[in-house]
């Protein structure tokens, strides 16, 4: 398969911010049902800092690139979404900065793991409390397995970005037990998260963007 | 050329990405005299900091004004970080606010329960304190009857309760009193204030562009949240003599104000007339006088509002001498503005 270059992360994040502006009013609609209607637009400020800060970088590392939106969620976004998507983003980063082999399975492994962790960490969210963890965890899941079995990368995001709308979809059914959204309660039942939503849509793009062969060429 | 559907929403905006930084630049040309810009989403009063005394950082989300920035100036905050609309400021600008209102005695965080709002503050917090050895001390507002169980008070959200709880936090900073006491009377205004809320109808956050909430035109919620979040009772619209019996009967329900001194505040949500919040109050003032509560403050306006929701909450605040003292003390803020009040 293609090599995958630093240049090719800083177009793939471009591009995840292109999509989840252009998923901006599904997004909110998501968040509607379960939470305050505004995550659609928490993501979208925080992609647009994403863009712009990348714009202000002369050919960044894979992690600068990461870092860009870590700096851009922290300081654009506030809300919990500000702190964890921050949190998410440096995590990737940092792993970047000590795994550099860009098309190796382990290394977005490395990074899913992390990324998993400081999801958790950050917003205290288990899987099962309707986030984003509900996503990011079985995708790490994944793509941990597919690196153990020796698989590439196309198939390895393949299979993260499957588990993670697997993920999607199960929080359908789940109450939220955080913040604003578990106010709610029941009335939040029987709709998919949101912010797990926006997480899969990221994988997504990983997917499309570094695990076709070619994407980086 | 229009970037949104107007059809969704009628608004006097540009971009609806610029409204926050836009509605900040109006606001701080308006009250050039009494506030100063000291971050990219950070507000202070002109002539903070101000040596030895507790620094006052009150804050949260964007379209809630009066509140948050409408409250710093003299007797009110020393700074406020502003947010996102209905979303709390990252810690960055809190962090501003915060070193703006140092003035080396501590600073104090006060703002309305929210997760979000949480996480940033105490991120900032501990900033604070490692970055540049600032102490913090939080009180969070938890005044919301409707949002969380008596047993769960700490799970309560602050609504127009912050009103009472930030002016008694200022008045007490600008009193040159030391951080515990500051932070001690804001923590017994807090457990001392109560509110209980009505929704009419829900608003649009402008980037977002379509109703945060759903209502039918003939319907309200009781304790609907300032967010759209789920109430206690939803019914048909009916007389608001009936509704306002309702919301004291919850409030004194959940803490008896009954012999006790208070302050009463009737707080619209933004689309209801002034008219109707007056309605409320006189119809509020009956039941209490009933009840054995005694009124010396009484605030009636728009103090903590949501965009355009209409509907409106009421507020009480037991008083002790010192909570009416400095409820009563004399404020210049470019949203606030009281005279030094006569006891009584």
């Amino acid at each position: 398969m293609a090599d995958i270059d630093d240049a090719a992360i800083e177009r793939m994040l471009r591009r995840l911010a292109q999509r989840i502006e252009s998923e901006k009013d599904h997004l909110c609609a998501l968040d509607s049902a379960v939470g305050d209607g505004d995550h659609g637009v928490s993501m979208t400020i925080g992609m647009r800092g994403l863009t712009r800060n990348l714009d202000e970088l002369d050919s960044p590392s894979a992690a600068e690139a990461f870092r860009a939106g870590a700096e851009a969620f922290a300081d654009d976004v506030g809300a919990a979404i500000g702190p964890i998507l921050e949190e998410v983003f440096e995590a990737a980063a940092r792993t970047l900065e000590e795994h550099r082999d860009l098309a190796s399975t382990a290394t977005w492994a490395a990074v899913f793991e992390a990324i998993a962790r400081a999801a958790q960490d950050t917003g205290g969210a288990r899987p099962g409390d309707k986030t984003l963890v509900d996503a990011w965890v079985p995708a790490a899941a994944a793509i941990r397995s597919a690196a153990d079995a020796g698989a590439d990368l196309s198939a390895g995001l393949a299979g993260a970005a499957e588990a993670a709308w697997q993920g999607v979809e199960e929080t359908t059914d789940l109450v939220p037990r955080l913040g604003r959204a578990s106010r709610l309660g029941e009335r939040a039942r029987g709709h998919p998260d949101a912010g797990a939503t926006s997480a899969s849509i990221m994988i997504e793009v990983m997917r499309d963007e570094l695990g076709s062969p070619g994407a980086a060429s | 050329m229009r970037p949104w559907n107007v059809v969704d929403m009628k608004k006097l905006i540009n971009d609806p990405f610029d409204f926050v930084e836009e509605s900040l630049e109006g606001f701080l040309l308006a009250h050039e005299d009494l506030v100063k810009r000291v971050g990219r989403r950070a507000i202070a009063r002109i002539d903070a900091p101000i040596e030895g005394k507790v620094g006052v950082v009150i804050g949260g989300g964007s379209g809630h004004l009066p509140a948050f920035m409408g409250y710093v100036g003299r007797g009110g905050a020393a700074a406020a970080p502003i947010g996102n609309i209905f979303a709390s400021p990252p810690a960055k600008p809190i962090l501003e606010a915060t070193l703006a209102a140092n003035g080396g005695a501590g600073v104090v965080y006060s703002y309305g329960n929210y997760a979000g709002d949480v996480m940033n503050f105490d991120r900032a917090a501990a900033r604070a304190k490692t970055e540049h050895g600032i102490d913090v001390e939080t009180v969070l507002v938890t005044d919301d009857v409707a949002s969380a169980p008596k047993d769960q008070v700490d799970r309560r959200r602050g609504i127009a309760g912050d009103f009472f709880v930030f002016k008694v936090l200022a008045a007490k900073a600008e009193t040159m009193a030391d951080l515990a006491s500051v932070v001690a009377t804001t923590r017994r205004a807090n457990d001392y204030t109560r509110t209980v809320g009505v929704g009419l109808s829900a608003c649009t956050v402008p980037a977002h562009g379509k109703p945060t909430f759903h209502l039918a035109d003939d319907e309200l919620e009781v304790g609907l949240g300032v967010h759209g979040e789920p109430g206690i009772r939803r019914s048909h619209i009916e007389p608001v003599d009936a509704l306002v019996d309702e919301i004291l009967g919850i409030i004194l329900a959940d803490k008896d104000y009954g012999g006790s001194d208070v302050a009463v505040l009737v707080n619209g949500l933004g689309a209801t007339p002034y008219e109707e919040l007056y309605i409320m109050y006189r119809r509020a003032r009956q039941v209490l006088e009933g009840h054995g509560v005694g009124i010396r403050r009484s605030y009636v306006g728009e103090y903590i509002t949501s965009l355009e929701m209409a509907g409106a909450s009421i507020t009480l605040m037991q008083l002790d001498e010192e909570l009416h003292d400095l409820l009563a003390a004399p404020a210049k803020c470019p949203m606030f503005v009281q005279m030094g009040a006569a006891r009584g």
